[in-house]
């Protein structure tokens, strides 16, 4: 009996171990980012490895918030992903909403178009949206990049939202309306409150989609005061001798946003994210 | 949840009111969901489906980055002709095909399979570790791009990288390699790059499907004497199917037409040894001022993934399109 347990326990600690020396691969990347982050600058540029070095200093994050132009790019991505989150989302509420509750004509088909947009590689669109831009004088400016990135967020968020508020009780807002209520009402007084943890992932998404992005980014906007976090980071590592100190503390501020909301929010986020993306 | 309560079908107030609150309702449904859908359509139609459209028009000019406010020259299918004649096509195309979209789709496919179902096992839930395996997971994916990009550059740095010290100091190496330059291991410094960050989505996407499986049939299973390969083969597997379908058609589009990871690793270097369909694009379009040609590239780009998207429409959506 015991013999059994031993051998049971022995194969539970095999696969947990199996499991958490892979999982503990997957973080290293992103662990060794922070680690060299806050590593002295001579001891980065070393010949032997050494996984925690022997002084830490957060002098790194010093020379790149005082003396390069990071923190421009950090408030640029701010005010752009933060308007185009709230944009987003807003009009994809409105969107997600006439799906979920009216049956009207031509739905199948609007429907069909966003979800093809969503697939729709906006790579392509980089050529034209240029060309486009350029004649609305939208090149180079804050809301060129907004416009672009409320529209390559739309597709997923109105997608995201539909299967939300399909999960909201019709009965919720029909009262309201017989009631009385304005369809603004009952979207931001009746639905709101019940699907907000799915509102919530969907602006996250919206979020880290405009947080991330680089390609637009990299077409649109070329004066430097205008840049955002990708590609001013970007920039760093293309040169011949980089600083790798910096690249790994830029990275690190890079990486601060997304990681705190989904590490404190994961266990909402990921199972709406993963059943949004792949649902049957 | 408290009570639902019941719609009142009947107003309350007497009178007329009751008239018009029913032709309100009417109208209420007969335009408002156009109205509730004109921000988002009036958005895609302008700035995503115009575009694509016009992509098309200037694949058939002749049309510099310099000269935009003249306009472009039409010139046939001249585009295309070059297209097809220039060697870097093909080049970019078996690239894209082959290492950046097959090699790491199905490297991602087989580990995403392996790190799910590890996950999955009795022993991590029943020791709760499910909420920290989850959150290690998905490091990779809250690690924006670029920086994963930059990480693993600094990691395989010829003489100062984690990689190369770790090789040389065991003994593996004599010298530090520098991967990302060297054209005989470019391609595979770029497939680890795209398959660990990319790799979480498949790992959670099926976490969530196998955790769906009810655990009666395991049980049921199990009574039967099936052993726990034979439930891998014959229940988890088969039961895994649809989903692990619908996966791999999303990760092959999302790949496909990916230009950040080949672009920020190489730049289609060394040479042109990782040239892709999408850094062609960008490098006709906006280094060398083609843009007719980066176009013409990017509705050959369009085409292909035109394919793959009805596959998936057919996979994914037949059903719930049907009920609708």
């Amino acid at each position: 009996m015991s013999r059994v347990r031993a051998g049971q326990l022995a194969q539970d600690l095999l696969v947990v171990g199996l499991t958490f020396a892979l999982l503990l691969g997957l973080a290293f990347p992103t662990l060794w980012i922070f680690l060299t982050s806050i590593r002295p600058e001579q001891e980065v540029f070393s010949d032997t490895f050494r996984l925690i070095s022997s002084t830490l200093t957060l002098e790194s994050y010093r020379t790149l918030l005082a003396k390069t132009t990071f923190p421009t790019y950090i408030r640029n991505s701010l005010v752009v992903s933060l308007i185009t989150t709230v944009t987003s989302v807003a009009i994809s509420l409105l969107a997600a909403y006439s799906f979920s509750r009216h049956r009207f004509r031509f739905r199948g088909v609007l429907l069909i178009m966003v979800v093809f947009s969503q697939l729709f590689p906006y790579v392509i669109l980089i050529t034209p949206i240029y060309v486009f831009f350029y004649h609305l004088k939208l090149v180079n400016t804050t809301l060129g990049l907004i416009i672009a990135y409320i529209a390559t967020t739309v597709p997923f968020c109105v997608y995201m939202l539909l299967g939300y508020l399909d999960s909201v009780p019709r009965e919720l807002d029909e009262a309201a309306i017989v009631d009385g209520c304005s369809t603004i009402r009952v979207i931001c007084s009746v639905v709101l409150p019940v699907a907000w943890p799915g509102v919530a992932a969907t602006a996250i998404y919206s979020f880290a989609q405009s947080w991330n992005e680089y390609l637009i980014a990299l077409t649109l906007v070329t004066r430097n005061e205008l840049k955002t976090v990708p590609v001013g980071l970007a920039s760093f590592f293309g040169e011949y001798t980089t600083r790798w100190d910096l690249v790994m503390t830029a990275s690190v501020l890079a990486t601060v946003p997304t990681l705190i909301i989904f590490l404190v929010l994961q266990r909402h986020l990921v199972s709406g994210l993963a059943t949004g993306a792949v649902k049957q | 949840m408290g009570v639902t309560p019941l719609p009142r079908l009947s107003p309350a107030k007497p009178g007329s009111g009751g008239r018009q609150a029913l032709s309100g309702y009417r109208l209420r449904h007969l335009i408002e969901p156009y109205v509730l859908l004109l921000p988002a359509l009036s958005v895609l139609l302008v700035f995503f489906f115009r575009p694509a459209l016009f992509n098309i028009v200037l694949s058939f000019q002749r049309i510099s980055l310099f000269e935009l406010g003249r306009g472009g020259k039409w010139v046939g299918l001249a585009n295309f002709v070059a297209l097809v004649q220039d060697p870097l096509t093909e080049l970019a195309l078996r690239n894209t095909i082959f290492w950046l979209t097959a090699m790491t789709v199905s490297l991602r496919i087989a580990l995403g399979l392996v790190l799910a179902l590890l996950l999955n096992t009795l022993v991590i839930r029943r020791w709760h570790l499910s909420g920290l395996a989850r959150s290690l997971v998905l490091i990779p994916w809250v690690t924006p791009p670029v920086v994963a990009v930059a990480a693993w550059q600094w990691l395989l740095q010829a003489r100062y990288g984690a990689v190369n010290q770790l090789l040389v100091e065991t003994g593996l190496l004599t010298d530090g390699i520098p991967f990302l330059a060297r054209s005989s291991t470019v391609w595979w410094a770029i497939t680890a790059i795209v398959v660990w960050r990319e790799l979480p989505f498949v790992v959670i996407a099926l976490l969530a499907s196998l955790q769906s499986i009810p655990d009666e049939i395991y049980e049921a299973a199990r009574i039967d004497g099936a052993n726990e390969r034979r439930i891998l083969y014959h229940v988890t597997l088969p039961l895994l199917r649809p989903v692990l379908a619908v996966v791999t058609l999303l990760i092959t589009i999302w790949t496909f037409n990916n230009f950040l990871y080949v672009w920020l690793a190489t730049r289609g270097g060394p040479g042109v040894r990782t040239q892709v369909l999408a850094t062609q694009m960008y490098l006709e379009a906006f280094v060398n001022y083609r843009l007719g040609y980066g176009a013409a590239v990017g509705v050959l780009m369009g085409l292909i993934m035109l394919v793959f998207s009805v596959v998936y429409f057919n996979t994914a959506f037949k059903k719930s399109l049907g009920q609708a």
